[in-house]
């Protein structure tokens, strides 16, 4: 039916070295015992260069979509993510974080989900995150832990990350607008004609269709207006028990937290209470 | 909805989650803190949560969107469970290593230990010196406040 | 007892002792010390019927009437218990062997029309050769029954022991009276098992343990000889059945040892086939019999309890042998040359056993090297081929059994007193303070020693007599014409298989030669005089001289310790100056001794004056052959071979009183004026030391090998292969380090493997 606008063979090779260079940088860059500024020179060009052909490769398969604005904030976002994994300190790498969440929900206003995008910054950035800050100031030692100068099979670690990578990129880059041979699940954007054209009533039948399956369409389509509201409508209607149970979820992890702490300390009094000499335990608190 | 024009938007929106999720697998493998992977883990939920939005916008309906809300309640639980255990872990070992849990080892392999690391070019720490007694002691205005390293 | 048919009586006979061994394994422990009831009273029923049916089986022998006896008629009877197993069409005998069926042509035979069932029916027979083995089994079995109450009494094993002899009477009377090959192979083994358990008796004696693995082991060499020895009497005959059988549509299958062969002139095969038979059973019965080169285990088997060795190592067991070649007469009747062979291992043996004899200072080593001696007399008489050849071997194993056993009893007897040592040299002068053993002893003894009118007299002048007439055939004239048909009857079967007389049969029948007879004789002669030696010089070193006992003699008699009480058998550590006043055993061992002692003295008179054994046995249907019954020869008594046999025994008795007689048992020995030879009799000939570095030690060799190749070869494989997994593990295992990270990244590796596998898959 459609032309696919990429060839597969040609992004083949340009994947691959982004697949490569991908694992060169993060095996540069991710923290290990000897760290010398080369070595994280070189990681930072490598991953530069992984990342433009990405993105080259992205172009070959087909248009930029909202071009400017959804670059700048992908990057931002993967950029950012990058760098959360290799910081050696941790508080950074929750900094870094923040700026990766701040880029996710540049990418989801752009995709058009309004509700999402906001409530990534105030659940994950205002929320989670300083969580993580909290737990941070509680028990991370002054200076650079030594566990935090080393990694956990670096290579091995880059080596699956980088290969996951490639394999995805090329499935996505093998989407096409035609249902799928095996399965003819028809999406429902293909109820609406290809090329774009306001349907023109050629039989009488079809007129009708056509902008029933419009107005359908337009009522859940996300881009619409009322977003937040018709996203309120649509979770209390049709996923009112999951709702509930979220919350219900919520009231549990909650009271769990309290108990398991509770628990903890109590145990960890008697403890204290039963071994006077070793006081290395609660020394670190 | 123009699907000719939406789905090289699809395909980037997934690029970009892929990209976010592997980082995310990268960091929880290697990362010895314990903080630290559960940011990689979270990155990794926002990659999909990335993913996921692309499709509901491709498809044009609710699953998404509505999915991505779970997913968020969900991690929020998960965060907070997950941080008692660290509190707990930490106040075992003294320390937020994933390496100080090596009891699941089989008996005959040995317990993995840290080769040792050069040191840091960190700045020693300046402790503050008494003055003798009956004195005020000298404030120095390029003395910093908080510390430098964290 | 009227009402009981001969079949019954005759399956009664081995029946009554087997349920009384199974009793007693029952029972042995409850019964404690009344352990010996019921295998006394199976064989005591056994002896009874076994009488019974002797005295029926002489009525049915048509009487004597004069000098040249007609051929007597065969008297058999056939009880046939049940069908073991059938194989139908097992076997086509080949066109032109005796099995054949001659009413088919030799086409249809070589098609297999005359496929025939392999049957092996359980069936007893009653003849005259029957009839006195089991008469001379159950009585001389009873009788160390009854001993062994008193020998036996305070072992823990004793209900054991009855239930073996018990065992031992029922395999030894089924032997006598199966009426099939493979029956007596089945019971040719029984009875070597019984013997090994009655050596092994005490077996928590290494040397015990030792001798009854030597006696089984050589005794499997016979064994195996046996086995062969059906398998080739299968092939070429048919059956393995001695009596004539009738087959379902009317056929008569002619047996083995059936009046229809025997009756057949051509009947039997001769030449390289049938000259191995008859060998192979010879190796049988040199290994049951103990001759030459098996006769090894004898000596060793005086391990084992006295009575055990009284019973069947004297009288009975080693006496199927000689009972296997008699019932096998027809057949080596149709091999002159495997006759000689008999012959000549017989008086070899005989000759070496008695020169070892000699010098042997243990009372029961003598007496079983005697033993041996004996046997190979029967052989040698066996060998002769003829009428009274067989009748003659017979009638020594029936005199031999009596006064054998007498003298192993009476050996026990001793030992019993003496306290277990039977070492000649540390007692003596014992017949003050034994008198009825000592006197019983000297009855068995004179006996032995061929002293008439003793038993052995008569019978070994017997055999002397089969000897020489083979030797000098023209000294008994008037028995010529019957040699001579004789001979005819020889070369009518020899040439019924012309394509088979070649190579060796012919060789070995180039023995059957006058000279070789006469060299036997010699041997045999010089043998009597051995034997008659051995023996007094046993009895004067026993029974005459001071009195001596060793330490720990059971003696009974206060002479000066009333205090006391028990039953009379005060242990007292006897040096000379302490004698008991009697050393005897009880009266459950002497009664014994004395009724013994009544054959072997009247016996040999009896049954020789009357020629009655002689004529009784030979209305056995083996010995009717023509080839044997040709052969008889009217009953005599020859003085100039008595004469010749009194003297050598006269001899040898003053030589041994010469060196003997009074003196001190452990002073100086005659023997040393044998010098060198002495050495080498009483090492056996090195019999022992050249089966030991000729067998033994390559066999050693061969099992360390083979215990080597299985730790180091199959357990060092199967090692290896468990060993794989453990390696595997032990690497695989590095993996485990605790590190959940590391798990984590196992866990990713392989997903991605899985997607990247799946992604290749769906491509294009």
């Amino acid at each position: 039916m459609t032309p696919l606008p990429f060839d597969p063979s040609a992004s083949g090779p340009l994947l691959a070295g982004a697949v490569v260079a991908t694992v060169a940088s993060l095996w540069l860059l991710l923290p290990n015992g000897r760290d010398t500024r080369s070595a994280r020179w070189l990681g930072t060009l490598l991953g530069l260069a992984a990342l433009a052909a990405f993105i080259l490769a992205g172009r070959r398969l087909g248009g930029l979509g909202e071009e400017a604005v959804f670059l700048i904030v992908s990057l931002v976002a993967v950029v950012s993510a990058a760098a959360t994994i290799v910081s050696r300190s941790p508080v950074y790498a929750a900094i870094w974080f923040a700026l990766t969440l701040a880029g996710v929900a540049g990418v989801l206003l752009v995709l058009g989900a309004q509700f999402l995008g906001v409530a990534t910054i105030v659940v994950y950035a205002g929320a989670i995150l300083v969580m993580f800050l909290f737990v941070l100031m509680l028990a991370q030692p002054a200076g650079l832990a030594p566990y935090d100068r080393v990694s956990n099979e670096p290579f091995l670690s880059a080596l699956a990350g980088a290969v996951l990578l490639g394999v995805l990129s090329l499935s996505i880059g093998r989407l096409s607008a035609a249902p799928a041979a095996c399965c003819g699940v028809p999406s429902r954007a293909t109820a609406t004609p290809t090329t774009g054209t306001p349907p023109s009533s050629t039989v009488d039948g079809e007129p009708t269709a056509a902008p029933v399956a419009d107005a359908l369409a337009t009522a859940t389509d996300p881009l619409a207006e009322n977003h937040v509201a018709r996203l309120g409508g649509e979770l209390f209607g049709r996923h009112l028990v999951a709702v509930e149970a979220a919350g219900v979820l919520l009231l549990v992890a909650l009271i769990g937290a309290i108990a398991v702490v509770s628990r903890g300390e109590a145990a960890l009094a008697g403890e204290a209470i039963a071994s006077r000499p070793a006081a290395d335990r609660s020394s670190a608190r | 909805m123009n699907t000719m024009q939406s789905l090289p938007l699809l395909q980037n929106a997934l690029t970009v989650g892929a990209i976010l999720f592997s980082l995310g697998l990268v960091g929880i493998l290697t990362r010895r803190n314990l903080i630290v992977m559960f940011l990689a883990a979270e990155m990794m939920l926002q990659g999909i949560s990335v993913s996921l939005v692309a499709w509901s916008r491709y498809h044009g309906d609710w699953g998404g969107h509505v999915l991505v809300i779970f997913v968020l309640t969900v991690a929020a639980c998960e965060a907070a469970v997950a941080l008692v255990f660290v509190l707990q872990a930490f106040s075992r070992t003294g320390r937020l290593d994933s390496a100080a849990w090596q009891s699941l080892r089989e008996a005959t392999v040995g317990r993995t230990v840290d080769h040792e690391l050069p040191s840091i070019d960190t700045v020693p720490p300046r402790f503050p010196t008494l003055t003798p007694a009956g004195i005020l002691p000298a404030a120095d205005e390029n003395e910093p406040l908080q510390r430098e390293h964290v | 007892m009227q009402e009981f048919s001969p079949s019954t009586l005759l399956a009664l006979v081995p029946l009554l002792p087997l349920a009384g061994a199974i009793l007693t394994v029952l029972l042995g422990r409850q019964l404690g010390a009344k352990a010996h009831l019921p295998a006394i009273a199976g064989i005591a029923g056994a002896a009874a019927v076994a009488v019974m049916l002797l005295v029926a089986t002489a009525r049915d022998v048509a009487p004597a009437d004069g000098v040249h006896a007609e051929p007597v008629r065969p008297v058999e009877m056939i009880a046939t218990l049940w069908n073991w197993a059938t194989f139908d069409s097992a076997y086509a005998p080949p066109p032109g062997s005796p099995a054949a069926d001659t009413r088919l042509s030799p086409q249809e035979l070589a098609a297999g029309k005359d496929a025939r069932a392999f049957s092996i029916p359980v069936a007893l027979r009653l003849d005259p050769l029957t009839a006195t083995m089991l008469t001379i089994i159950t009585c001389v079995g009873l009788l160390v029954a009854i001993y062994s109450t008193g020998y036996m009494h305070d072992d823990p094993g004793y209900p054991r022991f009855f239930a073996l002899v018990a065992m031992f009477v029922f395999s030894m009377s089924m032997l006598v009276a199966a009426s099939n090959f493979l029956l007596v192979y089945v019971f040719w083994e029984a009875v070597g098992a019984c013997s090994y358990l009655l050596i092994g008796f005490w077996f928590t004696k290494p040397e015990a343990a030792r001798a009854a693995k030597k006696a089984f082991l050589v005794n499997r060499i016979g064994d195996f000889g046996l086995a062969i020895a059906v398998f080739l009497l299968w092939m070429t005959y048919g059956t393995l059945d001695f009596h004539d059988t009738i087959s379902s549509d009317g056929v008569i299958m002619p047996g083995i040892l059936g009046q229809t062969r025997l009756a057949d002139a051509a009947g039997y095969v001769g030449g390289v086939l049938g000259t191995a038979i008859c060998l192979l059973l010879l190796l049988a019965a040199c290994g049951k019999s103990a001759q030459l080169p098996l006769h090894v285990w004898l000596p060793d088997a005086m391990e084992g309890p006295t009575p055990a060795s009284a019973l069947i190592h004297a009288a009975t067991m080693v006496t199927a042998g000689i009972y296997l070649i008699t019932r096998s007469a027809p057949l080596f009747a149709a091999c002159p040359g495997a006759l000689t062979v008999v012959s000549i291992v017989g008086a070899t043996t005989a000759l070496v056993a008695a020169l070892i004899g000699t010098v042997q200072n243990d009372l029961k080593r003598v007496l079983a090297y005697s033993t041996i001696s004996q046997l190979g007399y029967m052989f040698a008489s066996l060998g002769t081929g003829t009428m009274l050849g067989f009748t003659a071997a017979i009638f020594h194993l029936l005199t031999h059994a009596c006064f054998k056993a007498l003298l192993f009893l009476g050996a026990g007897s001793v030992m019993h007193a003496m306290g277990g040592v039977i070492d000649m040299r540390r007692f003596g002068g014992l017949r003050r303070v034994m008198p009825i053993t000592a006197a019983t002893f000297l009855v068995g003894a004179a006996a032995l020693a061929g002293v008439a009118p003793f038993a052995g007299f008569f019978s070994k002048d017997e055999i002397l007599a089969a000897l020489h007439a083979k030797a000098w055939p023209a000294a008994h004239g008037d028995h010529h014409a019957s040699a001579t048909a004789g001979e005819a009857f020889h070369l009518a079967s020899f040439a019924s298989d012309s394509a088979q007389s070649a190579g060796v049969a012919v060789g070995l029948d180039a023995l059957d030669r006058p000279e070789t007879w006469q060299i036997l004789f010699w041997m045999s002669l010089i043998t009597a005089g051995l034997t008659a030696f051995y023996t007094f010089r046993a009895v004067f070193m026993t029974f005459t001289g001071p009195t001596r006992v060793p330490e720990g003699a059971h003696g009974h008699g206060h002479s000066h310790d009333a205090g006391h009480a028990d039953h009379g058998h005060d242990s007292h550590h006897g040096h000379d100056g302490h004698l008991a006043d009697s050393y005897e055993s009880p009266w459950a061992m002497t009664l014994p001794l004395v009724i013994l002692a009544v054959p072997s003295a009247l016996i040999g008179w009896l049954l020789f004056s009357t020629n009655w054994l002689a004529h009784f046995l030979s209305a056995t249907p083996s010995l009717t052959a023509p080839a044997v019954a040709a052969t008889a020869t009217p009953h005599a008594f020859h003085m100039n071979l008595a004469i010749q046999g009194t003297l050598a025994a006269a001899i040898g008795i003053v030589v041994a009183a010469i060196g003997h007689l009074g003196q001190r048992s452990d002073g100086p020995q005659l023997e040393r004026f044998l010098g060198p030879l002495q050495t080498l009799f009483s090492n056996t000939f090195y019999f022992d030391q050249i089966y030991s570095a000729l067998v033994v030690r390559p066999l050693e060799g061969l099992a360390l090998v083979a215990a080597l190749f299985d730790r180091y070869v199959i357990d060092g494989t199967v090692d290896a292969i468990a060993g794989i997994p453990v390696a595997l593990g032990g690497i695989v295992r590095r993996s485990q380090s605790g590190l959940l990270q590391r798990y984590a990244l196992a866990g990713v590796m392989g997903v991605l493997a899985i997607v990247v596998l799946l992604a290749w898959q769906l491509r294009g």
